[in-house]
């Protein structure tokens, strides 16, 4: 942030440091990028150098991340495990999803679908096969990655909520085909279990399995954030930001040479192709796979999920993912009501905030500047020395201090100046004065020179006249007036007037 | 043969009822109402309800005026479910950026809200509504026809005629289909938005409380029984091109027959195969529709 607003203070933590190791940064190996973002600066007031931490995102994720690998195994429970693990597996799926709707741009609704997809492959051929689970994973990622590819042919031709009826329609005629199928559990409604596992199923009784179990899921989430993290900063992602957000961007980047479809279509293939091995994984964690997966509602709990985070963040995917399913899973005793509280949620999200609970500060930031701009313009007393817009363009914060001390101390003159005080100046230009009228008169002194009123002597005791100084070495003063006055004190309380004058008329 | 027809025809006039009100909403409203089926099971309920009490205070179980109470009272329930849901995501969203999306979200948060809360109330049965118009059957020779089955294609059939030539004649259809056309140059001269739009609401919420009692004859209202004819709708209003009503009676008719065809011919569980097929070979051919008439118009 620059500093756009007068008296805003933000906390930015500063590292000093010596001049002399300025330019030593660290650089991930093989990229040029940092670690935390550090700008370097001189401090204004004490002249130090120091660094200030920009962007404080990465810390923030390292806490959470922490917070969410931990919290679950220091409590040690099997319900905290399994909501953990439900946590880890839906914000690996929304990572994804966030990857398809925010960064490709394309509203499918089948993801949730493709991690079935993945899910029940994997089940059916362990189970068919015997093969075990490090294959499973390959198998549920080609499977993922084969379903993006179908759902990807029609969204060259349809778009937006056509592709999203679709997409919500190929889900369904997954959910049906395997009601329907014998092979994929179609009798025991679509429930298909009997897979390898990772952990075996005699070891999940124990704490050890289950931490283990955990910590498998909370690395699905780690390689789902780095994917994201790759696809979406890397140079893919800044291609399809160029033509996100309307038609006349798609235009634009077509016209410079972005083949944005493309783009896109690689973006779905790899998130589909990740999907799968979500779906794989879920398998190889749950021993099998459940209709659960298709189901219509589920996926709108996944949207508000989402939605509540804010679309298009990975931070906001994990936690509207945080939030909903702790709400779904713990209060599991509220019945329908947590769902409602959960549609609520969602209701206020959309109604009040533009992005989710992550596009919040910028928009509280707006906000705020909105109502500074409006305190700032309706402002007439405090920055009265200078118009209302020109305060954030002064970048030294003691002038606009100065200003206003002279603004208010000739707010205090002016109500001094009585018609005694003027006769009192009348009858004694010189000479000892009245507390009032003696501080006025040390104001005036201290003006500066440039257009400064002074007595010009015509000729010795018999003509003076008022003349304004021009302040500019060798250019002389102009005339005020063609009025000469016959004594000195006559001059000196013309000029006294005069000031006066000048005094009421300014503000 | 007439059999088949009569329940393909009584299916899409169930169907087309939904569909019209969605593709209504869209067009006019330029919000994608997923809360419609929400809608639809409060008119349901509401006619649940007005049965059971005629049933409990009047000992009414059946007859003309039940009948009309119940059409009246379910189209009236919807009508305000529909207003209900324009309070909440259409009058707060629909000037801020990014009104198409977040009026999806907002629809959908309200099916979900409205679902649940369903459930608390009435419970997770089904509820029967009373048949009105008998349980008598029309036979012709061999064949037979319910009287249900031939009310609700007249029923339906009639509505959705009113429906069109009020479109088409009266002055709020003139500002409706303005609004369709641009809604910024439908405000410029004069068009309210807000109204006309809680007006489309209502209309559509009407047409679907309708839809629900008349489905109400073959099956039972209960939470969840608004997704079906929802998804269906969804279906047959992007088939038929949202925002035209021929088109969208058209699709109507064509998904009401391959649903009977295959629920006849083949199993009732290929059904949804079957129309999806056809939905996805009309969309392949005709990106927008049957209808087609929004091509760049809302954008």
């Amino acid at each position: 942030m620059s500093n756009s607003s007068v008296g805003r203070r933000r906390l930015i933590p500063r590292w000093r440091v010596k001049s002399s190791s300025l330019s030593r940064r660290f650089r991930v190996p093989g990229t040029k990028r940092s670690l935390l973002r550090f700008e370097g600066r001189y401090n204004p007031k004490t002249l130090q150098r120091e660094l200030i931490l920009r962007d404080k995102k990465p810390l923030f994720w390292l806490i959470g991340l922490f917070a969410l690998a931990f919290i679950p195994i220091a409590i040690g429970q099997q319900l905290v495990f399994s909501i953990f693990g439900s946590i880890c597996f839906f914000a690996a799926v929304n990572v994804f999803w966030t990857l398809i709707i925010g960064t490709a741009g394309l509203q499918s609704f089948a993801s949730l679908a493709t991690v079935g997809v993945g899910a029940y492959a994997a089940t059916y051929l362990s189970i068919t096969y015997g093969i075990s689970w490090p294959v499973m994973l390959v198998i549920g990622t080609a499977f993922g990655g084969l379903m993006g590819l179908i759902i990807s042919i029609p969204a060259r031709r349809l778009d937006g909520l056509y592709y999203a009826l679709l997409t919500i329609g190929i889900s369904e005629f997954c959910r049906n085909y395997i009601t329907q199928s014998d092979a994929l559990g179609g009798q025991f409604n679509g429930a298909l279990f009997g897979a390898d596992r990772i952990v075996p199923e005699e070891a999940m009784q124990t704490t050890t399995g289950q931490t283990i179990a955990y910590l498998t899921s909370f690395v699905v989430l780690l390689i789902s954030l780095a994917i994201f993290r790759v696809v979406s900063g890397g140079r893919i992602g800044i291609l399809l930001r160029t033509a996100q957000s309307s038609k006349e961007d798609e235009s634009f980047a077509s016209a410079i040479g972005i083949d944005f479809q493309r783009a896109r279509l690689l973006v779905f293939l790899i998130a589909s192709a990740a999907l799968g091995f979500v779906g794989a994984f879920y398998a190889t964690n749950q021993g099998g796979a459940s209709l659960s997966l298709f189901s219509l509602d589920q996926m709108l709990l996944l949207l508000a999920m989402i939605v509540i985070g804010g679309l298009g963040k990975a931070e906001g995917a994990v936690v509207g993912t945080v939030i909903v399913v702790f709400l779904n899973q713990w209060f599991t005793s509220w019945g329908p009501w947590r769902i409602v509280l959960v549609g609520i949620l969602m209701l206020a999200s959309v109604l009040y905030t533009r992005n989710g609970l992550f596009g919040l500060r910028q928009q509280l930031i707006e906000i705020r500047e909105r109502r500074k701009a409006l305190s700032r313009a309706t402002r007439t007393t405090r920055y009265g020395a200078f118009l209302p817009e020109q305060g954030p363009e002064i970048p030294d914060k003691g002038v606009i201090a100065e200003r206003e001390f002279e603004r208010a101390i000739r707010d205090q003159l002016r109500d001094w100046i009585t018609p005694e005080i003027i006769e009192e100046h009348r009858l004694s230009p010189m000479g000892q004065h009245s507390d009032h009228l003696e501080r006025i008169l040390n104001y005036f002194r201290k003006q500066p020179i440039s257009n400064k009123y002074v007595v010009y002597c015509e000729e010795s005791y018999k003509a003076y006249r008022v003349v304004a100084l021009s302040g500019i070495p060798g250019v002389p003063p102009r005339s005020v007036d063609d009025k000469t006055y016959s004594n000195l004190d006559e001059a000196y309380h013309a000029v006294f007037l005069r000031r006066i004058n000048d005094l009421k008329s300014q503000h | 043969m007439i059999e088949l027809l009569a329940s393909a025809l009584v299916l899409a006039s169930m169907y087309g009822l939904v569909a019209v009100g969605i593709s209504l909403t869209w067009s006019s409203v330029g919000m994608l109402n997923l809360a419609q089926g929400f809608v639809f099971t409060a008119g349901g309920y509401v006619a649940y309800l007005f049965a059971q009490y005629m049933a409990k205070n009047f000992s009414i179980r059946d007859g003309l005026i039940l009948s009309l109470g119940v059409v009246v009272l379910g189209m009236l329930g919807s009508a305000v479910a529909g207003l209900l849901v324009g309070g909440l995501a259409f009058l707060p969203l629909h000037d801020r950026i990014n009104f198409p999306v977040r009026g999806l979200i907002a629809t959908l948060a309200i099916s979900i809200i409205g679902t649940q809360i369903f459930m608390v109330i009435f419970g997770p049965q089904s509820k029967p509504l009373p048949q009105i118009f008998g349980i008598k059957r029309l036979k012709f020779g061999e064949f037979s026809i319910a009287y249900g089955q031939i009310g609700t294609i007249v029923v339906a059939t009639i509505v959705l005629l009113l429906v069109t030539l009020w479109m088409r004649n009266s002055r709020r259809g003139l500002q409706m289909r303005a609004m369709m056309m641009n809604p910024l140059g439908a405000n410029m001269v004069g068009v309210s938005v807000r109204t006309t739009g809680m007006i489309a609401l209502a209309l559509s919420g009407a047409l679907s409380g309708l839809a629900s009692v008349l489905l109400g004859q073959i099956f039972f209202v209960s939470p969840t029984s608004g997704v079906q004819p929802l998804i269906v709708g969804l279906i047959i209003s992007l088939a038929g091109g949202l925002g035209s009503m021929p088109g969208t009676v058209a699709a109507a008719v064509l998904l009401g027959l391959v649903e009977a065809v295959t629920a006849r011919y083949a199993e009732q569980s290929l059904v949804p195969f079957a129309q999806f097929a056809l939905v996805i070979a009309i969309l392949t051919f005709r990106p927008r529709g049957l209808g087609g008439v929004l091509e760049d118009v809302r954008e």
